[in-house]
């Protein structure tokens, strides 16, 4: 196995790397004590003296999840890679046996490497949302993380003043849902200004969906000033994103790229005056307010993405950081490097600078104040106890406030060093460190990062500070209130999005000819349709996971519903429209999943079967032993495809995941390409039936979407699969170190809770929470005591 | 000083990942003696026209006498090289404000926009070409011997806060104007401010590792890699620093008066700080050009500290017969005339770093105007006065030439530099190649 490579299959065009899976291993006797001589002589070579791989011959580690007996039938077949025929079926059922014992299967596993909890930085976006709160906290109360309403409120005027408007020529307020308007003469705009010369000005607050870089682009061929996210609230002249003055018909987009955190609001606002240009060459006034989001296509930015309401700016911090460990499945920060170490330097001079450049305001004072000094020193000594999630004692005071401040030549440095010392400090950067703060004050942390990635608020250290946070019912209350936080909303979107494995999509197109009608527009209201139908089963009464992967209906707009044959809905609202009877089972059919799931040019069930296996029926894969290239060109052109993926994958080394893999990727050949719904393909009637080995002996047929969601819901390994991302996702601790038993009392009371999804998340969260302070339920995850 | 202009400076000049090897270890600025001598310039402008009579020498040659006017500049008047005669011939849409404002470094015309000028122009919008100090900026950066760190520099001195084609001279291409920093503290900080903040980063150093091995001690045996890891990340953070800090700046940051507000009356203090900081990035070699803009065309700058409380545009429409005006035009043009002595004081007493000479044998100064005259807005006439050394010009002289386009001076700017361009600007303007200074 050591000859073969690892390799992306390429085909259609389209990079996507998929998976072709086989466990292996080799050899034995009868006795599972010779079971280890066997394995000593025939298979440490290439596999290492316990499992753990070999560089240059095999170099992945030995574990799996196959059974015993079909572990034994593949050594016996396989093994030794090069002369399989010198190992007895006696010696290869020795060999399994003590393979699978000692470090193949699971509890193998677990047995030799414990889980424990570890020390670990914080993640890059435990980081910026920490950092957005914790001055957002120094900004003394705030309002609403999200506004409400839709659209922005508007006021138009009947005259154009450059750089001014005139409250006396106001000739129409309300609120305009998407800013993409060309006030030519039959316009309503313009008609309602009745005049050449027309300015306006909006205000409100942009919502993105999801954290990243959004390219904001203004279109215009007249004068324009623009805010977003502006460093002071109010939107003054001197903080504008974009101001332009002179208008220039040749280059009429005007570009700002501002890094914004999902699921909350900023500040937008936008002034515009339509100025008369040269006689005879004046462009008709116009104005269209775009974005391209991290993953989507440039275009207006959706109403649903606007607010009338103003709500207060947020930092967000722009310096990049080296990307966050994901090799367990989940992102932790266990190691440190140099990258990491200047990343922080730098984030901790953009906070710094921020806070200098505010800092009368966050203090609430000003120059000539006979107080400012000892407020500056009090913000900043909160500021510090803030971003450790404790109360400072009065030695750290004196050490990380006071003394700086001696040091300092002058206030704006003592502070500015504060907030470097605060945050390059350990007690900052690390999560799960033993410090001497309070249990409780523990316990609210811990709190905070599971279902927010950020440090507690206000009224979670008062609960603290009282003691209330002591009893598990007390924890409950709080885990309860911080769900409807729009912090958890965005939290687990985001695991959604990671469940998903669309958080790293960003090429969805299709071969034009093949898709018409398939554009950018589609695509991007696809991601939406997906992200509103999870929110709505997620946040809805019920929260019921098994709807996720049930139901019969596909949230649209008039778009989608044309795209997809649907009854049109209501112009610009997204709402569930009703599948055709059995045509659609939740996320499994998502138009979406299905079209990132598949080739430019033809459906994929080998990409589609390898997301079923890992993020829905929760089996561990490989990566593929051998390279294997699909080669359109190499196939009877009447295959469908369904026959060519099984004449791709038929030789025993492929069949050892792809017997998982290819019968829960062909339940889904009912979806062409763009994930619709047909009957045939090439001509030919989809054959969608197959049979899926669940274990040895347990064999279940399943003939569409449905039956893997109906066998994943009612499956242990499935839900334990979604259970433990979700918990990985939340704690960023390995689920084993809160002991083996948590899995299945985990499972238990989200079946019992009608598989309420956020039912779950307040239990993993206040689980978390409580894990030292309750340790006759986890014994194990004390930290050690020093030697 | 406005958060805007902080802002966009933190962005282009402030902290981020990639800026932070500057604050671990300065690049060495104790330069070696260049492999050619340096060639810096200065660009001056003060705008609203002049009064010729009171400018323009009477004679043409070597042996002139300075005006009252220049007469401030009476001790350089053999480094100075007046030059009559040259026009401002682009035409086109914009007011003659505009395109003496917004051509007079680009020598092209504007591009069409909704910025409506004086009188029946026609409405226009930013230049649409590169102006001669960016384009001889980046081809100074572009040759590993000239590369600065900033490369070029824009000063202001009361430009308000403004952004049309009256206040931009600077263009970095088409369409896309340079905004000068009005604010010295605002310049300060993009010039310094990474000193500042390697001396803080270097304060919070030893609390940090003492914090480091504090915590080192209470975590277990197994987490404790992380903890060590990381103190030797700020160990080596450390030795960088301590390896840097005998890379120091020539010449310190000049030490700033506190507190001067970018206000009217602050002005004569303002532009102090601004030539001091402007020589001492010279000394530093942080840029080899600079613009020096005071106010903007149409500038109504009320220099009430020459005792003139009118405004400098309103008093620059006077007409000829209006001797009180004609004075207090001379007094305002003389006390510019002052600022260009201060600049050209400070660059000759200062021996130019690594080479021979003063810095000022190494630095041409410009000295123009947007306009020729202001009551008759006319782009004839431009006043252009050189002073200094270094571009091989022969100083010394006032010459006179008949509506010379403009472009061709810039041109000997640029071949003067060793840049052989073949045209600068609008082409048409251009026949007859660079002025002849040598």
């Amino acid at each position: 196995m050591g000859r073969t490579t690892l390799q992306a299959i390429q085909l259609g065009g389209v990079a996507l790397a998929v998976i072709l899976a086989v466990s292996c291993t080799g050899v034995a006797t009868k006795v599972s004590s010779s079971g280890e001589s066997i394995y000593r002589r025939k298979c440490a070579d290439c596999h290492g003296q316990k499992g753990q791989g070999v560089e240059g011959k095999y170099k992945d580690a030995l574990y799996g999840d196959l059974a015993l007996p079909k572990l034994t039938r593949y050594i016996a077949k396989n093994m030794p890679d090069d002369t399989p025929e010198t190992l007895s079926t006696a010696e290869a059922e020795a060999v399994a046996s003590y393979v699978y014992e000692s470090f193949y299967s699971r509890a193998a596993q677990a047995r030799n490497h414990p889980a424990r909890i570890e020390v670990a930085h914080l993640t890059n976006r435990q980081y910026t949302v920490t950092v957005a709160d914790l001055l957002r906290q120094m900004s003394g109360p705030s309002d609403a993380l999200v506004a409400e309403g839709r659209g922005l409120s508007a006021v138009y005027y009947n005259v154009a003043l450059r750089g001014r408007f005139d409250a006396a020529k106001i000739v129409h307020k309300g609120v305009d849902a998407e800013l993409d308007f060309t006030f030519d003469e039959s316009s309503p705009a313009r008609t309602r200004a009745a005049s050449a010369e027309i300015s306006m000005q909006w205000r409100g607050s942009v919502t993105p969906d999801e954290t990243g870089d959004y390219e904001f682009v203004v279109r215009t061929p007249n004068s324009i000033r623009v805010w977003i996210n502006p460093e002071n609230p109010g939107f003054n002249a001197g903080d504008a994103t974009l101001d332009v003055n002179v208008s220039n018909p040749e280059f009429p987009d005007h570009r700002a790229t501002v890094r914004l955190i999902g699921g909350r609001s900023y500040p937008i606002g936008i002034d515009f005056w339509a100025l008369p240009g040269k006689a005879g060459a004046t462009p008709t006034p116009a104005l269209s307010l775009r974005w391209k989001p991290p993953h989507g296509s440039e275009r207006p930015i959706p109403a649903r993405n606007l607010s009338p309401a103003v709500v207060a700016p947020t930092f967000v911090v722009n310096t990049r950081f080296p990307a966050d460990d994901s090799s367990q499945g989940y992102e932790r920060s266990e190691s440190v490097s140099k990258a990491w170490d200047e990343a922080t330097t730098s984030a901790a001079f953009e906070v710094a600078n921020h806070v200098v450049r505010r800092l009368d305001r966050l203090a609430g004072t000003r120059p000539g104040d006979a107080a400012r000094a000892q407020k500056i020193e009090g913000v900043a000594a909160r500021f510090v106890a803030n971003a450790f999630r404790r109360p400072l004692t009065a030695d750290e005071t004196q050490r990380y406030v006071t003394a700086i401040f001696q040091g300092a030549p002058d206030l704006e440095t003592g502070i500015r060093r504060v907030v470097l010392l605060a945050l390059k400090s350990p007690q900052f950067l690390y999560v799960e460190l033993p410090t001497s703060a309070p249990g409780d004050q523990a316990v609210a942390a811990r709190l905070a990062f599971s279902l927010w990635d950020s440090v507690p608020d206000r009224e979670l250290l008062r609960a603290a500070a009282e003691g209330k946070l002591s009893t598990r019912a007390g924890v409950t209350a709080q885990a309860e209130r911080m769900l409807t936080d729009a912090r958890t909303r965005a939290k687990l979107r985001e695991f959604f999005h990671h469940w998903l494995q669309i958080r790293y999509v960003d090429d969805v197109r299709k071969d034009a000819a093949l898709y018409p009608g398939f554009s950018p527009d589609v695509v991007d209201d696809l991601r939406t349709s997906l992200d509103l139908f999870v929110d709505g089963v997620v946040w809805g009464e019920a929260s019921d996971f098994r709807e996720l992967l049930r139901a019969d209906y596909l949230v649209a707009n008039e778009r989608l519903a044309t795209f997809y044959g649907l009854p049109p809905p209501p112009p610009g609202e997204f709402v569930p429209i009703a599948t055709p009877n059995g045509q659609r089972s939740g996320v499994l059919t998502h138009p979406y999943l299905l079209a990132a799931l598949s080739y430019k040019t033809s459906s994929s069930p080998i990409h589609r079967g390898v997301f079923l296996t890992r993020s829905i029926v929760g089996r561990a894969l490989k990566p593929p032993p051998m390279a294997q290239a699909f080669d359109e060109a190499s196939f009877d052109p009447g295959m469908t495809m369904r026959e060519k993926v099984v004449r791709l994958t038929r030789s025993e080394n492929c069949q050892g995941c792809h017997a998982v893999i290819n019968p829960l990727g062909f339940s889904l050949e009912w979806y062409d390409a763009v994930g619709r719904y047909r009957t045939t393909e090439n001509g030919r009637p989809v054959d969608a039936v197959s049979e899926y080995n669940v274990d040895e002996g347990e064999k279940v047929r399943l003939g569409g979407a449905r039956d893997v969601a109906e066998f994943a819901i009612a499956n242990e390994r499935a839900n334990h699969a979604f259970i433990e991302q979700l918990f990985h996702h939340l704690v960023k601790q390995p689920l084993m170190a809160f002991g083996a038993e948590t899995i299945v009392r985990l499972r238990d009371s989200f079946i019992a809770s009608g598989y309420n999804t956020r039912k779950l998340m307040v239990e993993i969260a206040t689980l978390n929470a409580l894990r030292n302070t309750e340790p006759a339920m986890i014994a194990a995850t004390t930290p050690r005591p020093l030697p | 000083m406005t958060p805007l202009h902080r802002r966009t400076f933190i962005k282009q000049a402030g902290l981020s990942a990639a800026v932070l090897p500057f604050i671990v270890g300065l690049p060495s600025l104790a330069l070696a003696a260049p492999a050619r001598p340096r060639q810096r310039l200065v660009v001056v402008f003060s705008p609203n026209g002049t009064i010729p009579p009171a400018y323009w020498p009477d004679e043409v040659g070597r042996d002139f006498k300075l005006k009252e006017i220049l007469s401030p500049l009476d001790p350089f008047k053999d480094r100075m090289l007046l030059l009559q005669g040259i026009s401002n011939k682009v035409r086109g849409d914009g007011d003659g404000h505009m395109r003496g404002m917004s051509c007079l470094l680009t020598g092209i015309e504007l591009l069409p926009g909704n910025i409506q000028g004086g009188g029946k122009s026609i409405p226009a919008g930013w230049a649409s070409g590169i102006s001669i100090d960016q384009e001889l900026k980046n081809f100074f950066q572009s040759r590993p011997e000239t590369r600065t760190r900033f490369g070029s520099l824009e000063f202001g001195v009361g430009v308000q806060d403004r952004a049309d084609p009256w206040t931009r001279m600077s263009y970095a291409g088409s369409g896309k104007p340079v905004a000068p920093i009005s604010d010295p503290y605002q310049m300060h900080e993009k010039l310094y401010g990474q000193m500042k903040d390697r001396e803080s980063l270097r304060s919070v150093l030893d609390p940090l590792k003492s914090e480091l091995a504090k915590v080192r001690q209470m975590i277990s045996a197994e987490d404790r890699r992380v903890l060590e890891e990381h103190e030797a990340l700020v160990r080596q953070l450390e030795r960088e620093m301590a390896e840097s800090a005998g890379q120091t700046l020539r010449q310190g940051p000049p030490d700033l008066e506190r507190g001067v507000a970018d206000q009217n009356d602050n002005v004569p203090r303002l532009s102090r700080m601004q030539i001091d900081l402007l020589v001492n990035s010279f000394v530093n070699d942080m840029a080899r050009v600079a613009t020096l803009q005071y106010t903007k065309s149409v500038g109504g700058a009320r220099m009430n500290w020459l005792d003139i409380t009118d405004g400098h545009h309103g008093l620059s429409h006077e007409p000829d017969t209006d001797l009180a005006a004609q004075q207090k035009l001379i007094k305002i043009n003389r006390w510019f005339a002052g600022e260009v002595r201060y600049l050209a004081d400070r660059l000759a007493a200062t021996p130019e770093p690594g080479g021979d000479g003063s810095m000022l044998d190494h630095t041409l100064i410009v000295w123009t105007n947007e306009l020729g005259k202001g009551n008759s807005h006319t782009l004839d006439n431009i006043p252009f006065m050189l002073l200094g050394g270094g571009f091989g010009f022969e100083m010394g002289r006032s010459l006179k030439f008949d509506k010379v386009p403009h472009n061709r001076l810039h041109l000997a700017l640029a071949h003067g530099a060793g840049h052989r361009l073949p045209t600068f600007g609008k082409t048409d303007l251009c026949s007859g190649g660079p002025l002849a200074l040598g």
